[in-house]
C-alpha cells in the first residue's frame, strides 16, 4: 500500500503516476441507516456511497440533520448501518458483532468530538496514554512525545481538563486520538465549541497531523471556513451526499 | 492506568467515596463484633471452668457444656460414688442457678469440697461463706457492679450479704451455699455439675472411661477439651444466629455499594461512551468498575476493622463483664464478606455500563 500524503483523487480509484491502482481507506456503497421513532421510520442515511483515501483531509458539509452526524458514527464502527456496505481498511462493518467494531475502533479509528469528551478526572497525560492503554500495547514514549511535541503540549500534561482552555482541551483530544496510530481520524465539529481563534489553531494542526503524519481525516462540519482546510468537501443534505467537489 | 483512573474516580466524589466506605465499615464492624460478642461469651465462660482447677466434669444426660442453658439437676448422692473412683482425689458438687436479670451463672457450692478441687479462693477483701445468706463475688463482678463489701444482693428474690470478694476466673462470678440454692430452687439433694479433681493429671483418661462404665448416659468431658469445643460454630443456635447477622451484614454491603456505583455509572455515562468511541471492551469497562469497587471494599474493611476494635474497646469500659473476642481470621473473614457483597452489589452496574450504547452515552448530557 502506497502511503500518500498529497492525494486529490476525485473517482473510485486513481493511477498515481499511472503505476498503481489506490484503495481507498474507507468506502461506503448504498449506505442506508434508519432510526425507528415508536412506529415512523426516519432515515438518517439514504443510500450513501463515498471514497476515501489514504493521506486524504475530507471535510463533510451540511446544515443541522442532514444526517453528517450518524455517517461518522456508523463509518467509525459505533453504531450499525442498517444495510448497505462499510469497508474500512478492508473489514466490512456491517457484518461485524458489536465486539469485533468495538476491537477495530481500538486499532484503527481515532474520534475527535465537538464537546472534547475527555475524562474530567484525568489529567492531560493520562488522558492520551488512556488510549494507549486501551489499545493495548503498551506506553510507548517515543509516539507520545511526537504527538505532544507536534500539537504542543508539552507544558500542560499534568493539567485537568477543568485547568485547560477549550482550545487546550481539544488539542489533548487531537492527542488522544492519533497517539495510537489510527488508520483514520474522524472529527465531529471539532470547533463547534471553540472561539476563531482556537478553531483556526485547531483546523491547522489537523492541517498539519495530514501533512507532516500522512494522517487520513474525515472531518464534520457547518461551516463552511473549516471546511475548506480539506481536500475536498463532501455536501450532505437530507441523508443523501448532494457534491463532493474539491476546494483545491 | 486503571489503578490510576478509579483513584481519580474514588477522590472526585469524595462525599460519595465516604459514605460508601463508611456503609461497607459498619458492615465489617457488624460482623466482627456480633461474633466477637458471642465466642467471647463462650471463650469467658469456657476460661472460667477451666479456672476451677477441675480435670473432669460431669453433667447429666445432654448438657450442655454452657452449664447456664442447662437443666435438669442429678442425685447429689453420685458425688460419694464418684469418689470412690480409683485416682480420684476429690469431687466438688455444684448447683448452677442462671440469673436471668444479670445474664450471670451462680454457683450454689459445698465449701470443703470445692476448696478440694479449686484450690480455694484468693480473697481481695472479706472472709469465706459462713452464714447461709452469705454471698462471695469475683472482683470483676463487683468492681463492674460497684458492690461493696458487707452490702446486700438480691439475687431470685433472696436479701443475699456479700461477705467476700474474690479473685475471678472460679467457674462463676457469685458464689453461694449449695443447700441454700438448692431450697431456694426446690431441688433437694441435687447438683448440677460435678467437678473432679484426679490424683495425678494423666490419670484423666483412665477416670474418665471409669465414669462413662458407671454413669453410661452421663456427659463426662475432660476439661482440658473444653476450650476447643467453645466455639460459636459448636453451638448450633449461635451458629445460625451468627449468619443471619452475617447474611444482614452483606444485604447492607450489597444494597450500598449497587446503590452507589448505579448512580456513579449514571453520572459518567459520557465517559462510558468515550470508553467505547476509544475501543474499550465491555470486560475493560466491566474491569473498571469492580476494581473500583474492590478499591472502596478494602478501604471500608480497613475502616471496619479500625472501628471494631474502637466499639470493642468503648464496650468493654461500658461493660466490664463483657469479653469480645477480634480473631484474625474473623477479621479477614469479615473483609472477605465485605468484598463479596460488594462486587454481587457492583455486578448489575458493572454489567450496565458495558452494555450502553456508545452513540446514546456520547449525546448524555
Amino acid at each position: 500500500m502506497l502511503k500518500a500524503t498529497r492525494i486529490f483523487p476525485s473517482s473510485d480509484s486513481l493511477t498515481l503516476e499511472g503505476e498503481r491502482l489506490l484503495e481507498p481507506i474507507l468506502k461506503t456503497e448504498n449506505l442506508w441507516k434508519v432510526y425507528r421513532q415508536g412506529k415512523v421510520e426516519v432515515p438518517a442515511l439514504r443510500g450513501v456511497s463515498i471514497d476515501i483515501f489514504p493521506g486524504e483531509f475530507v471535510s463533510i458539509m451540511g446544515p443541522s440533520g442532514c444526517g453528517k452526524s450518524t455517517m461518522l458514527h456508523v463509518i467509525g464502527g459505533l453504531a450499525q448501518a442498517t444495510s448497505g456496505r462499510v469497508l474500512l481498511d478492508g473489514n466490512d462493518l456491517t457484518t461485524m458483532s458489536d465486539s469485533a467494531r468495538t476491537l477495530l475502533r481500538r486499532h484503527k479509528v481515532g474520534f475527535v468530538f465537538q464537546r472534547f469528551n475527555l475524562l474530567p478526572t484525568l489529567d492531560a497525560y493520562h488522558n492520551i496514554t488512556l488510549a494507549q492503554h486501551i489499545h493495548g500495547n503498551g506506553f510507548d514514549p517515543h509516539r507520545f512525545q511526537v504527538v505532544a511535541d507536534l500539537l504542543g503540549l508539552s507544558g500542560r500534561l499534568n493539567h485537568k481538563p477543568s485547568e485547560l482552555s477549550g482550545g487546550e482541551q481539544q488539542r489533548v483530544a487531537l492527542a488522544r486520538a492519533i497517539v495510537s496510530e489510527p488508520k483514520i481520524v474522524l472529527a465531529d465539529e471539532p470547533t463547534g465549541n471553540l472561539d476563531t481563534k482556537s478553531s483556526e489553531a485547531v483546523l491547522g494542526l489537523l492541517r498539519q497531523l495530514n501533512q507532516d503524519l500522512g494522517q487520513t481525516i474525515v472531518m464534520i462540519t457547518h461551516n463552511p471556513e473549516a471546511a475548506a482546510y480539506g481536500h475536498r468537501v463532501l455536501h450532505m443534505r437530507d441523508g443523501e451526499v448532494v457534491d463532493g467537489s474539491s476546494v483545491h | 492506568m486503571i489503578r490510576y483512573m478509579i483513584t481519580q474516580n474514588v477522590l472526585h466524589r469524595p462525599l460519595r467515596t465516604f459514605i460508601t466506605v463508611l456503609a461497607v465499615a459498619v458492615e465489617v464492624t457488624l460482623v466482627i463484633i456480633v461474633v466477637g460478642l458471642t465466642s467471647g461469651l463462650l471463650s469467658e465462660s469456657a476460661k472460667r471452668i477451666e479456672g476451677v482447677g477441675a480435670d473432669i466434669m460431669v453433667q447429666p444426660p445432654q448438657a450442655s457444656y454452657l452449664m447456664a442453658f442447662s437443666g435438669a439437676p442429678m442425685p447429689i448422692a453420685i458425688a460419694d460414688k464418684l469418689a470412690q473412683l480409683e485416682y480420684v482425689q476429690a469431687v466438688a458438687p455444684v448447683l448452677t442457678q442462671f440469673n436471668t436479670s444479670g445474664i450471670e451463672i451462680v454457683y450454689g457450692i459445698d465449701k470443703a469440697s470445692f476448696n478440694a478441687v479449686t484450690g480455694g479462693f484468693v480473697f481481695h477483701e472479706g472472709h469465706d461463706l459462713r452464714g447461709l445468706d452469705d454471698i462471695l463475688v469475683d472482683d470483676v463482678y463487683a468492681k463492674s457492679k460497684k458492690i461493696k463489701l458487707g452490702q446486700t444482693l438480691q439475687l431470685f428474690n433472696h436479701d443475699f450479704h456479700v461477705v467476700g470478694i474474690v479473685e475471678h476466673g472460679k467457674g462463676a462470678r457469685l458464689f453461694v451455699f449449695l443447700s441454700t440454692l438448692q431450697e431456694m430452687g426446690g431441688a433437694h439433694d441435687k447438683a448440677s455439675v460435678f467437678f473432679i479433681k484426679c490424683d495425678r493429671a494423666d490419670h484423666t483418661p483412665a477416670v474418665t472411661d471409669e465414669i462413662k462404665e458407671l454413669l453410661p448416659r452421663y456427659e463426662v468431658r475432660p476439661l482440658r477439651d473444653l476450650m476447643s469445643l467453645m466455639t460459636s460454630s459448636n453451638l448450633p443456635g449461635l451458629a445460625a444466629f451468627i449468619n443471619v447477622m452475617i447474611g444482614i451484614a452483606v444485604v447492607i454491603g450489597f444494597l450500598v455499594i449497587f446503590l452507589s456505583m448505579y448512580t456513579t455509572i449514571i453520572e459518567r455515562t459520557r465517559e462510558i461512551g468515550v470508553l467505547k468511541a476509544l475501543g474499550a471492551s465491555k470486560g475493560y469497562i466491566v474491569r473498571i468498575v469492580l476494581s473500583e469497587t474492590t478499591l472502596l471494599c478494602i478501604g471500608g474493611a480497613v475502616a471496619g476493622v479500625g472501628l471494631s476494635f474502637l466499639m470493642s474497646a468503648i464496650f468493654i469500659k461500658l461493660f466490664p463483664t463483657l469479653t469480645i473476642l477480634i480473631t484474625p481470621l474473623w477479621v479477614l473473614r469479615a473483609g472477605l464478606i465485605a468484598l463479596v457483597g460488594g462486587l454481587l452489589g457492583a455486578a448489575y452496574p458493572a454489567w450496565m455500563a458495558s452494555r450502553k450504547d456508545p452513540v446514546e452515552a456520547l449525546a448524555y448530557e
